[in-house]
């Protein structure tokens, strides 16, 4: 039976071939998405773990008991620096002993007045002038830090030598056991500007994942449909004359099975050959190593073993009908319709979501991810279940009003198959709608973090901070006096139109534990101020003004014209006080910049980095994770509508093979093959884009819901980079339906009418 | 009488194989023609040629003194859309459509509003013993319900000539002659050329002409009358 199977699927003819080779292109393409997946969260794993000595800051320290036998400690010390917009992760470190643990990627450890560089960081140091970079850093570049310790290729590192005495004296430097291997659980400190945070990415990805292997799917199960008439025919055939239904089975298993496994080959050779390509896509905001998109034995086995499994097993529910009845024909009659009761579950889902808007969010993150989480599983599956509903109702309203016969047989056609109709484009619809609700969620998040727009200026000033909040509840600043000849070469240099000087005012409110919601206030002179108006104003006739941080919990000056308050302070007292920030106005040229933050970063090596307001907005942590998110949506909708073109495309086909008869003859009485094209058209692309419609406007509502009642924030209209992006993979998928019409006018023609 | 459609030494080959070898044929306005001939012996090419679906390697097809085997594909499916009708054995509705939404079909492409199409698609029903299926679908109806359906389909449009393809080739005798009294009959009251290709002997007697095609030729016969 299973030589008959191979003989039936090999010399089957032209539908058998065409619908094996369908199936195992989308089998293909399945398991290479399945791969890249698979090797994408690996590929992120390893990124992690090799973030993780960059960590060491965050390792809990051993009590000394413990440390027999262990290496010498070392001083260590992580800030993060940036030129040019990019941000340039520093690492100061000083041996105690002989074997004070060297760091992953260097040969050995760096000695005072070396420094080593990532390769990146290397290549920018030779282009970019010392003056706005190199100087920066102590002593000569010794060599480049190995692939082992960068977390990808693009990474910008440096690692800096000191001598122990030297480091011990540096305000942040903490004298450390050894170099953390793993990362953190809990990323805070100092890894929380170059470090990722793993378990949320997994998440990220798994739901990235979802969203992109439901259509795929739907595409496998399509593809498998295709020609069904015939086959399910000759299936019948070979049930009249005595066929069993397991033999049936076998044959069928035996079709879907090669076309599964050529389909595993092709998917294997094409994540090896969209890997390189692949590994480039900053999924994380940087680009991987290509070998760390690896996979493991069992990876290899679960796909090279389940994707077949999988097929068979979906063939077989494929062929229950034939299995049945050896008079398993398909017989055009009016089929039962779905009923309204499908729009239930999309409303319990937004009910739920609406609920929280009235009672309020939980109080605890596992307690709102409990109470938010199941409102929009629900209403992506109250999506699918109400869809052959939707599907319906539009169709029939569409025949209701058809002028043209190409609208009254698309939609009857729709009406009657309206579970198949929209089976095509289901997973259009969840990719739209968990795009649209991720895009929505961070755009209106970025909106409310943000604040008011900035102004050009802020990217022009750059402000160095010298304070810093230190547990238990003080803001502390080592800095007690800026030294004129400093400012002078500040002022000197060519683009910086100002330099102003912000002493510490105020102190935290006392009594508190840990960091506290609180703006940090400070006290600079009218006369310094003028010159760098981007922070602020004077309020006439004033000598010094109070000044405070951009916001609540920021510790960070912003951009603003407001007149501050007027303060009373003495010239004397002012200059008495410590030093807050340092704040250089430029002309905003790169050069300015850097030979700004190269000069600061020279005189106060080891403190805050100096970052223009702008930067400090941009590079914030949850700004980057927003912009990877963003990245990963973009990745799913721009994948996930073109595989969606592809079900239509090959479920279009199906249809037309279907309906070859009925529709060659109608050629040969006269209808124009624009009518057909029409009927394709209206067929294929009027569900596309009303689920398209109906998938946007869900996932706004259902971020709207969210951000009522998570951030009591309104809903903001992503910007048009997000409709952009849709209308491409719309018109993407609708130029894969429009391939399909050279194969209407061959399979309708003449000969069809003769032969069939 | 005027001839309607006529064909001069029409040759066409299929690869190797030649369907018509010279075949040439004059049919009068309101004739009823009967083609018969073997299997494979042409007659189904040869009625494909006269309705213009298909274009002989050489010779003429006229129709109403105007020559349409040169004619571009557009021009000939408006000829085919306008003036002639169509009745296959099997197969030729749409599935989708209801039988009166199938009737109105050629109405619909040729720009009748959608109300006045159905409606003149309704006073089919009637004439042709298929009251009660108007709202049913192809897969709803007996195969001869589903040829008288296809036959309404074919005249509905009032056209000047009716090609049919062994319109009875898929039904016992008795729904076939049944249907082959209706097309007869409704030809004969709208003065309807019709052109008929049968392998029956019975079914061509309803003809007022009969001819055989064999090896791609067009014999001639006698004129035959309507069995009683």
């Amino acid at each position: 039976m299973i030589s008959l199977g191979l003989r039936l699927t090999l010399n089957g003819g032209r539908e058998t071939l065409l619908r094996v080779l369908v199936t195992a292109a989308a089998v293909a393409l399945g398991v290479g998405m399945l791969l890249i997946t698979v090797a994408g969260l690996n590929a992120v794993n390893a990124q992690n773990a090799r973030y993780g000595w960059l960590e060491t800051g965050a390792l809990p320290q051993l009590p000394a008991a413990q440390q027999t036998n262990r290496p010498d400690p070392l001083w260590w010390l992580l800030t993060v620096d940036v030129f040019d917009g990019h941000q340039i992760g520093r690492v100061d470190i000083a041996a105690t002993g002989p074997t004070s643990t060297v760091p992953p990627g260097l040969s050995r450890f760096p000695a005072a007045g070396q420094y080593y560089a990532s390769p990146a960081l290397a290549a920018l140091l030779t282009t970019a002038p010392a003056s706005q970079l190199a100087a920066r850093y102590p002593g000569h570049l010794a060599g480049v830090v190995g692939s082992a310790g960068l977390p990808s290729p693009d990474t910008l590192l440096v690692v800096v030598g000191h001598s122990a005495a030297q480091m011990k004296h540096l305000p942040g430097a903490q004298e450390v056991a050894t170099i953390a291997t793993t990362p953190p659980s809990d990323c805070s400190g100092p890894c929380i500007s170059l470090g990722i945070d793993n378990s949320g990415l997994d998440l990220v990805f798994a739901i990235a994942a979802a969203a992109l292997l439901f259509p795929i799917l739907i595409f496998i199960g399509t593809a498998s449909r295709l020609s069904s008439a015939q086959r399910d025919r000759r299936f019948a055939a070979m049930r009249l004359v005595g066929a069993t239904p397991a033999q049936i089975s076998v044959i069928c298993a035996v079709e879907s099975t090669l076309a599964a496994a050529a389909g595993v080959i092709l998917g294997f050779g094409l994540f090896f050959a969209a890997r390189p390509a692949v590994a480039t896509v900053p999924f994380t905001g940087t680009r991987f190593f290509a070998g760390d998109l690896s996979l493991s034995i069992l990876d290899i086995l679960l796909v090279a073993i389940g994707v077949p499994l999988a097929a068979t097993v979906a063939a077989r529910i494929a062929i229950r009908r034939v299995q049945t009845s050896p008079l398993g024909v398909n017989r055009h009659v009016t089929p039962p319709s779905p009923r309204a009761w499908r729009l239930i579950p999309v409303f319990v889902g937004l009910a739920e979501l609406a609920y929280f808007v009235h009672a309020g969010r939980p109080g605890s993150t596992p307690g709102q991810v409990a109470a938010y989480l199941p409102g929009l599983l629900v209403t992506m599956a109250g999506l699918v279940i109400a869809g052959p509903w939707l599907t319906m109702t539009g169709s029939r309203l569409l025949t209701r009003r058809a002028r043209h016969p190409a609208a009254l047989i698309a939609g009857r056609r729709l009406s009657d198959q309206p579970q198949a109709s929209f089976r095509a484009i289901s997973g259009l619809m969840l990719a739209l709608f968990v795009t649209t609700v991720a895009i929505a969620i961070i755009t209106s998040i970025n909106a409310y973090n943000a604040g008011p727009a900035l102004p050009t200026d802020a990217r022009a000033t750059v402000v160095d901070q010298f304070t810093s909040f230190v547990p238990p509840d003080h803001l502390a600043t080592s800095v007690p006096s800026l030294p004129a000849a400093l400012l002078t070469q500040l002022q000197s240099q060519r683009g910086v139109t100002g330099v102003s000087v912000v002493h510490a005012l105020s102190k935290p409110p006392t009594g508190r534990q840990g960091l506290v919601p609180y703006a940090p206030r400070g006290v600079i002179a009218c006369a310094q101020l003028a010159r760098t108006p981007s922070i602020g104003r004077c309020p006439a006739g004033a000598t010094a003004v109070v000044v405070q941080a951009r916001a609540q919990g920021s510790d960070t000056l912003g951009a603003t014209s407001r007149a501050w308050p007027a303060s009373t302070i003495s010239p004397a007292r002012l200059a008495a006080l410590p030093v807050q920030y340092v704040v250089v106005a430029t002309n905003g040229s790169t050069q300015a910049i850097e030979q700004a933050r190269t000069t600061l970063e020279r005189a106060y090596p080891v403190l805050y980095s100096p970052e223009t307001i702008a930067e400090n907005a941009s590079l914030s942590f949850t700004a980057q994770r927003a912009a990877e998110f963003r990245q990963l949506a973009d990745v799913v909708i721009l994948a996930s509508l073109p595989i969606a073109g592809c079900s239509l495309a090959v479920s279009v086909i199906a249809g037309i093979g279907d309906r070859k008869r009925p529709f060659s003859l109608l050629r040969l009485t006269g209808a124009p093959l624009s009518l057909l094209r029409r009927v394709i058209a209206i067929e294929s692309a009027l569900p596309l884009l009303a689920t398209a419609i109906i998938a946007i406007a869900t996932g706004f509502l259902a971020a709207g819901l969210f951000l009522n009642s998570q951030l009591s924030e309104s809903l903001r209209a992503p910007g048009t980079g997000y409709y952009v992006t849709v209308a491409a993979g719309l018109a993407v998928s609708l130029g894969i339906i429009g391939t399909t019409f050279p194969l209407l006018a061959r399979m309708t023609g003449p000969e069809t009418a003769r032969n069939e | 009488m005027t001839a309607t459609v006529e064909a001069r030494d029409a040759r066409l080959s299929f690869g190797e194989t030649p369907a018509l070898q010279g075949a040439s044929i004059c049919i009068q306005a309101g004739e009823i023609l009967a083609v018969m001939g073997p299997s494979g012996s042409g007659k189904s090419t040869f009625l494909h040629c006269l309705a213009g679906i298909l274009v002989p390697s050489s010779g003429e097809i006229y129709y109403a003194g105007q020559r349409i085997d040169t004619l571009g594909e557009s021009a000939r499916s408006a000829l085919r859309r306008d003036r002639f009708g169509f009745v296959f054995q099997f197969g030729q509705l749409v599935p989708e459509l209801s039988a009166e939404e199938n009737i109105a079909l050629p109405l619909l492409l040729s720009g009748v509003e959608r109300g006045e199409a159905i409606s003149r698609a309704r006073g089919w029903f009637d004439r042709l013993d298929l009251d009660g299926t108007q709202r049913r679908r192809s897969g709803e109806l007996s195969g001869g319900q589903a040829q008288r359906v296809a036959l309404a389909r074919g005249l509905v449009a009032q056209p000047e000539v009716l090609f049919a393809d062994e319109p009875t080739g898929s039904l016992d005798s008795l729904t076939g002659e049944h249907v082959m009294e209706l097309m007869v009959g409704a030809a004969k009251d709208l003065g309807t050329t019709v052109v008929l290709v049968t392998h029956e002997p019975r079914v061509a007697a309803y003809a007022d002409r009969e001819v055989i095609v064999r090896d791609g030729k067009v014999n001639q016969l006698a004129s035959t009358a309507a069995p009683s």
